[in-house]
């Protein structure tokens, strides 16, 4: 028997186990959490069967279960597409988010709805697995819009707080912008290949799929906050810690670029959507690199930096290197998650505090956070040897060596070196220096729920890039020789960046602060997209839509033409057409006059 | 088909010889009874039709319908309980009674074979929901709604009766069944383009079209619960439901003369979207999403595809349970708030967090999220209006963002950020209230596992 498609359906089924188990007594356990967890441990610990299998032997599956309906010619199945990408990225999202469910165990420990919290996390996880599984467009929206929904649900998890609720409804929002292109491609599926489901697509030819592609990127600009529909990763960071390690870094919002590395069978021959998403990947790489770089508030840095990486990852697909592309997805999953969860370990300790101005000296208090936050930023800045390195470096030697664009590629280099720049300077705000935080708070970080949580993820933070990247061999292969000096490129701008960034760091301390400067102005207001997208855009539709919409078109001129207008001219016409007025004192007159005349008539007849 | 209106009729005995503490009981059960058997007509076994009888027969695009309308009547009385328990026994019965008419003259419309006999029971339904808005909504602008939901759908469908006897006097029959086989493709002229407004008209006004609109807020708003809820729920629907049985005879003009209307119906959808990003009254948002799901309708009803016809369909039932669920909730906070304004509502999640689920789930219904029946509705006419034009897309995906929007808004107003202090004690909600929610939910969810019994005749 092949245990390859039961073992993966095994692990999708036991994640559901506790949302069935919801309903019944054990939800008001206060074990609930621990069950959450355990299942995802088991799960990834099933899904690690396959996954060797097929590290082994390459043997891909399309499990094909359930008919939903056939539509006309069109069928839609439940189908799961067991590839190289879902049997790589299950595992990994499995593992992360153990350890972040164990991690909010520790985070959310206080909070009296933890057990809703962990069900709105598993919720998220059957969700993405969806997403990552689905062979067929449908189920793939399913998964697309049920990500985008839970985000909405755990971004806005405070609700009582006005911030996390806006914050909540803008993530939304761009992701809808995002999802009108999904529609449009599916449409455009739909009519010209007659099918959604993936491997049909792929094997059908048509000369033109600009229209399509264009659609897929739009939604992963949504999803993956592209440029241009970025605000709603940073405004995210309202939610809890937890949610932002799991969904704002490691799963929902590499959505967007796992679509389009699903879909790039079509789009390796298309030069026109490569090049756009080259442009749109090292824009975003720059911008949300340049605008981390005088954030204060902890998790915004981290924030932006899972932006850049993003569109880092578009600039791989951009030059054609969708394998690079997943695999810096995988190891960024791990450092990005454990720096979301030191942080929140800090944010934790120094009592809901996330500025690093009011931070500093953590390394005394913090030593293990503090490791693990350091490693997970060399991880990030590529240091050899570390996860990123084996992801990060080959991307930006692809890149050296490729022979498109050389703006966009100049500009990744440059958010490189900033990336370490800002790396930099949460390590010199947060964790060098003197204390600057209330002495008055109890730190503590040695809770296993915390410890082995990170743990788990520095671990991984360490070997998981060489794991994954010598299991699994590139299918699209990078260029191989190259000079030394492009082959060092990477290295010596990101060690440009740190030195630059400690220098920097070093010599201004002890100066009195300027008033800020014009590009300090651009970076730390986020090149002014927020005030300006944020202000009139809705200003000018809501003001429209009441105006026009409501007021001029509603209540003036359709109440006006029809009903309005109808009943003004009956009551003209009648008023005017009937000799009835209501003047009692005429018509009474008039009576008199005519008694009169007619009492003088008849008496004087004679 | 008698079995069903028979047991309907008999409702009314029922109401007026209960027991006064018996009378919502009864007629929820005994109509409970009645949706069950409205359920077998939804197996459709033959490719055509069921006949029952010379007046009577169902197909697969009228018993979802059917199946809609008997389920809804016992969860409208379900939901007025409350809002008429102050009222002497006498109305009360009236008022059942008053319901039970409209569901006999809709189980009619729906069923009836003969278009005569279609536009006869079409125009009967206005009779009882003229007297439930009229005599038992809450303010005197009351009587306003009134006198615009008749005189605008009176109005609308009197060129029809004439339309139909002309129809009649050619044609010689007006039998559904009859007349698609015997219609001949209409010449083009002017004397058959007025035919073609006459015969649309009518359904238009009660879908309603943006620009004829304006008497479905007003009804809506004023009208008490039950009232609200039928007419989202079914009365739109007649309109779709009347659209798609005429268009067969229509042929071969709907193909130049549906482009004004479907202008307008993309262009409305947006309009009357947008209106309901500003709308304070809570009653007044959903009608304004109404008219914005069923201009979706028409679109979908014009541009006379199966894949149009099936989504709009689908998009019909979705929109029907949806819409009548959000006024349900809305009720609910009325009877507590004492207030349609949905600024006093808010933080209601931390005081009633049953009710915040019911409330996220019809958001999430309304804002069609996959795979609800709401998302196969709206994504086949957005399929079928790509294939049409793929300029529509735009259209169809400022609507989809805007809907999202303004369900989510509607939902963090009122259910989302801190309680303010008038609303400390207000009342638990009631079982009734969550069992009311959970029928209007059931069949939202189990239809997606099974979407095909209501994708209508040409799935």
């Amino acid at each position: 028997m092949n245990m390859f498609s039961s073992c993966m359906i095994t692990a999708l089924v036991i994640l559901t186990l506790p949302i069935i188990m919801s309903s019944t007594k054990l939800y008001k356990n206060k074990l609930y959490p621990y069950y959450v967890k355990t299942a995802t441990s088991y799960a990834f610990m099933i899904s690690m069967i396959p996954t060797m299998m097929f590290i082994y032997s390459g043997q891909e599956t399309i499990i094909s279960n359930w008919h939903w309906m056939t539509i006309q010619t069109m069928k839609l199945s439940m189908s799961f597409k067991l590839d190289y990408f879902s049997m790589i990225f299950v595992p990994v999202a499995l593992f992360v988010t153990w350890s972040i469910m164990e991690f909010s165990m520790w985070y959310m420990h206080s909070d009296p709805y933890i057990n809703r919290f962990f069900k709105y996390l598993l919720l998220f996880l059957i969700t993405m697995m969806v997403l990552v599984t689905a062979n067929n467009m449908f189920q793939l929206f399913i998964g697309w819009e049920g990500v985008g929904i839970m985000s909405f649900l755990l971004i806005g998890w405070w609700y009582g707080r006005t911030d996390a609720n806006t914050a909540a409804l803008q993530a939304v929002l761009y992701n809808r912008i995002g999802d009108v292109g999904f529609i449009m491609t599916m449409a455009w599926f739909l009519l010209n290949l007659n099918t959604w489901d993936l491997q049909q697509i792929f094997i059908t030819t048509n000369d033109n799929f600009n229209l399509p592609l264009l659609g897929l990127l739009l939604a992963a600009t949504g999803k993956s906050a592209q440029f241009s529909l970025h605000p709603w990763l940073p405004s995210a960071m309202e939610g809890p810690t937890p949610v932002s390690a799991l969904l704002h870094s490691s799963t929902m919002v590499v959505a967007g670029v796992f679509l389009l590395i699903r879909f790039h069978p079509l789009m390796e021959h298309n030069q026109t959507i490569q090049t756009l998403t080259l442009c749109l990947g090292a824009i975003t790489t720059l911008f949300t690199a340049i605008c981390a770089l005088t954030q204060n508030d902890i998790k915004k840095i981290v924030a932006f930096s899972t932006s850049s990486q993003l569109g880092l990852m578009m600039v791989t697909i951009g030059i054609n290197q969708p394998y690079l592309a997943f695999l810096h997805i995988c190891t960024h999953a791990f450092f990005k998650a454990m720096l979301f969860m030191c942080s929140g370990s800090i944010i934790h300790s120094l009592n809901d505090e996330q500025d690093i101005r009011k931070m500093g000296g953590l390394f005394k208090v913090l030593p293990f956070t503090t490791t693990s936050l350091i490693i997970g930023s060399l991880a990030l800045t590529g240091m050899p040897f570390l996860t990123g390195f084996y992801s990060k470096d080959l991307i930006i030697e692809s890149a050296n060596t490729s022979n498109t664009n050389a703006w966009a590629l100049l500009i990744t280099l440059v958010a490189t070196s900033l990336t370490a720049a800002y790396s930099t300077r949460i390590m010199f705000f947060a964790l060098l220096g003197q204390p600057r935080f209330s002495p008055m708070i109890l730190i503590n970080e040695n809770n296993p729920l915390l410890i082995n949580s990170i743990k788990r993820l520095l671990i991984g933070s360490v070997f998981a890039g060489y794991i994954i990247s010598h299991s699994i061999t590139p299918t699209t292969i990078p260029q191989m020789t190259m000079p030394h000096y492009l082959k060092m490129t990477a290295l010596a701008v990101t060690i440009l960046g740190f030195i630059l960034a400690l220098e920097l760091n070093l010599t201004t301390q002890g100066l009195k602060f300027n008033y800020p400067s014009n590009y300090f102005k651009f970076s730390s207001l986020l090149g002014y997209y927020p005030t300006i997208m944020h202000r009139l855009t809705p200003k000018t539709s809501l003001t429209i839509s009441q105006k026009s919409a409501s007021m001029l078109l509603d209540s003036i001129w359709l109440e006006n033409i029809l009903p309005k207008s109808i009943s003004y001219f009956q009551m003209k016409s009648s008023t005017l057409i009937s000799n009835q007025k209501g003047l009692i004192k005429l018509y009474f007159l008039s009576f008199m006059l005519t008694m009169i005349l007619s009492l003088l008539i008849l008496n004087y007849h004679e | 088909m008698l079995k069903i209106i028979i047991p309907t009729i008999m409702l009314i005995p029922l109401t007026w010889m209960s027991k006064p503490n018996m009378i919502w009981i009864n007629t929820t059960t005994y109509g409970l009874l009645i949706s069950l058997i409205s359920l077998s007509y939804l197996n459709q076994p033959n490719d055509n039709t069921l006949n029952s009888s010379l007046m009577f027969f169902s197909d697969s695009l009228s018993a979802p319908l059917l199946a809609l309308t008997t389920w809804l009547l016992p969860l409208m009385l379900m939901a007025s309980q409350h809002h008429l328990s102050k009222e002497p026994l006498t109305r009360k019965k009236l008022y059942i009674s008053m319901l039970i008419l409209l569901q006999l003259f809709l189980i009619m419309t729906f069923t009836a074979s003969e278009l005569i006999f279609f536009y006869i029971l079409f125009e009967a339904t206005l009779i009882p929901t003229l007297i439930i808005i009229t005599r038992w909504g809450n303010q005197t602008e009351r009587l306003n709604a009134g006198l615009y939901f008749l005189f605008y759908t009176l109005m609308g469908s009197l060129p029809l009766l004439v339309a139909l006897l002309y129809i009649h006097n050619f044609m010689g029959s007006l039998n559904f069944l009859m007349i698609q086989y015997w219609i001949q493709p209409l010449p083009n002229s002017w004397s058959n383009i007025f035919l073609w407004l006459a015969c649309m008209m009518a359904f238009m006004v009660k879908m309603p079209l943006y620009g004829l609109h304006l008497w479905l807020p007003k009804a809506h708003v004023e009208a008490p619960i039950a009232g609200s809820m039928v007419l989202a729920a079914v009365l739109l629907k007649l309109g779709g439901y009347g659209m798609m049985r005429i268009t067969t005879l229509l042929n071969p003009l709907t193909n130049f003369m549906a482009y004004p209307f479907m202008m307008l119906s993309l262009w409305g959808m947006i309009m009357t979207s947008s209106i309901c990003l500003r709308q304070t009254d809570l009653k007044s948002l959903i009608a304004y999403s109404s008219v914005s799901h069923m201009a979706l309708v028409i679109v979908a009803v014009l541009i006379q595809t199966p894949w149009s016809y099936m989504g709009a369909t689908a998009l019909m039932i979705a929109h029907g349970l949806t819409s009548s669920m959000l006024f349900c909730l809305a009720n609910s906070n009325y009877e507590r708030i004492h207030s349609r304004t949905m600024i006093l509502a808010r933080g209601l999640q931390t005081l009633l967090p049953l009710m915040a689920a019911w409330w996220l789930l019809a958001s999430l219904t309304n804002l069609a999220l996959p795979p609800t029946i709401n998302l196969i509705g709206e994504l086949f006419v957005v399929m079928s209006s790509f294939s049409w034009s793929n300029i529509t897309i735009i259209l169809m995906g400022i609507n989809i963002i805007i809907t999202a929007l303004y369900s989510l808004y509607m939902l963090i107003t009122t259910q989302r950020g801190k309680y303010s202090h008038h609303i400390k004690n207000i009342k638990p909600s009631f079982t009734r209230e969550n069992a009311l929610m959970t029928l209007h939910l059931l069949p939202l969810l189990l239809l997606s596992l099974n979407p095909k019994i209501i994708l209508g005749p040409i799935y």
